[in-house]
């Protein structure tokens, strides 16, 4: 019924390394809410039943940076929690992947002012950007996809991963 | 109309000189004085008039407007029981030197009211035993409810270090367009070890 009934009798596959690591990695995903204003509310939606992003293998949310590959950071971070957030960051594991959920967590939003970071992606790598105010949990889970992608073409002799 | 608020007419004529002035808006009394004088009016309305409620500390910055001086400190006084009410006591302080001596030991709830107006206007209540920042962080470089301080801030908002990778590694760049960081109590070199430590894949 599944991949079994395309291999034949003997039960063989032929792919690659990567192929079948990056498979894994994209549909296990572990995120990291980093939830702080409006858009967490979307998250948590598009975590639970409704919309039930464990559809597409995310659902083990994992509230320790260090049981989780993905980081989404949903919503206004101010100068006081970036140090924070790059703390969390960095106690990720490699190899890990970043999603700014959101207006106020890529560029400020309407928030232009002395205490608000205008986009977290000045001080920390991020890899796939979700607009919105807030954005809809569909969106979100496009982002997913894109960070699938992201993880689809990762090659596992490159750095990223500490080869 | 001076005349008519208790606290005002409570205070023996001494005290009753230093305020110079009183007004009523909307059912709201606002009596003020000048900067070294709040306190001993301060401890007759907490010891004699019965004041055991200090509900805020806060302070306005008349900058560019024509006022007596720059800043006014506001203490809002409320008592409870029979004689319920409440007041505002405006305190007139000059820019030159924005020091007020404390009343934290008439009001315990002033510790936090204080602290609060130090973070926002920099003005110093000595003897107040814990002036740290409150809401802005520690290493923060300025007051942002002054008027002079602009709403995006002097660049604050920019001296962090950056997060990039590097080979296998994550690692800081400090800022180049930005000469200082803030932040950087979290990034101690025990702290940095650590998260490298931490960070790099288990072989």
């Amino acid at each position: 019924m599944g991949l079994e009934s395309l291999m034949g009798g003997e039960g063989f596959l032929t792919t690659t390394v990567n192929a079948i690591v990056n498979w894994g990695r994209k549909n296990a995903l572990w995120p990291m809410p980093f939830g702080t204003a409006c858009c967490a509310i979307e998250m948590m939606a598009t975590f639970s039943g409704r919309y039930d992003i464990s559809r597409f293998g995310a659902e083990v949310v994992r509230f320790s940076p260090r049981q989780a590959d993905l980081l989404i950071v949903s919503g206004r971070i101010c100068i006081k929690m970036m140090p924070v957030l790059q703390k969390i960051y960095r106690q990720m594991p490699e190899p890990k992947w970043v999603i700014s959920m959101g207006a106020c967590a890529s560029c400020g939003g309407v928030f232009d002012t002395y205490t608000m970071i205008q986009g977290v992606d000045q001080f920390m790598p991020v890899d796939v950007y979700v607009p919105g105010c807030p954005p809809r949990p569909e969106s979100l889970l496009d982002a997913l996809f894109e960070i699938q992608k992201v993880v689809g073409e990762e090659r596992i002799d490159s750095g990223k991963h500490g080869s | 109309m001076s005349e008519q608020y208790p606290a005002h007419a409570a205070l023996p004529p001494s005290l009753q000189d230093l305020i110079l002035d009183t007004t009523e808006h909307r059912g709201q009394t606002q009596l003020s004085c000048k900067a070294p004088n709040h306190r001993s009016l301060l401890e007759n309305f907490r010891h004699e008039q019965g004041y055991d409620f200090l509900v805020d500390v806060t302070a306005i910055d008349y900058l560019g407007k024509d006022t007596l001086e720059r800043f006014e400190v506001v203490y809002v006084l409320r008592r409870l029981g029979a004689r319920r009410d409440q007041f505002r006591l405006h305190v007139w302080l000059g820019e030159s030197d924005p020091t007020l001596s404390s009343v934290v030991d008439l009001w315990n709830s002033a510790r936090w009211g204080e602290r609060e107006t130090h973070d926002m206007f920099g003005i110093v209540f000595e003897g107040n035993p814990d002036l740290r920042r409150l809401l802005m962080p520690e290493d923060f470089p300025a007051f942002p409810l002054l008027k002079d301080y602009p709403l995006t801030g002097r660049g604050e908002r920019r001296q962090f270090p950056r997060v990039v990778p590097r080979g296998d590694q994550m690692v800081e760049e400090e800022p180049t367009d930005y000469p200082t960081s803030i932040g950087r109590g979290m990034h101690t070199p025990e702290y940095i070890e650590e998260v490298e430590r931490d960070s790099k894949p288990r072989k």
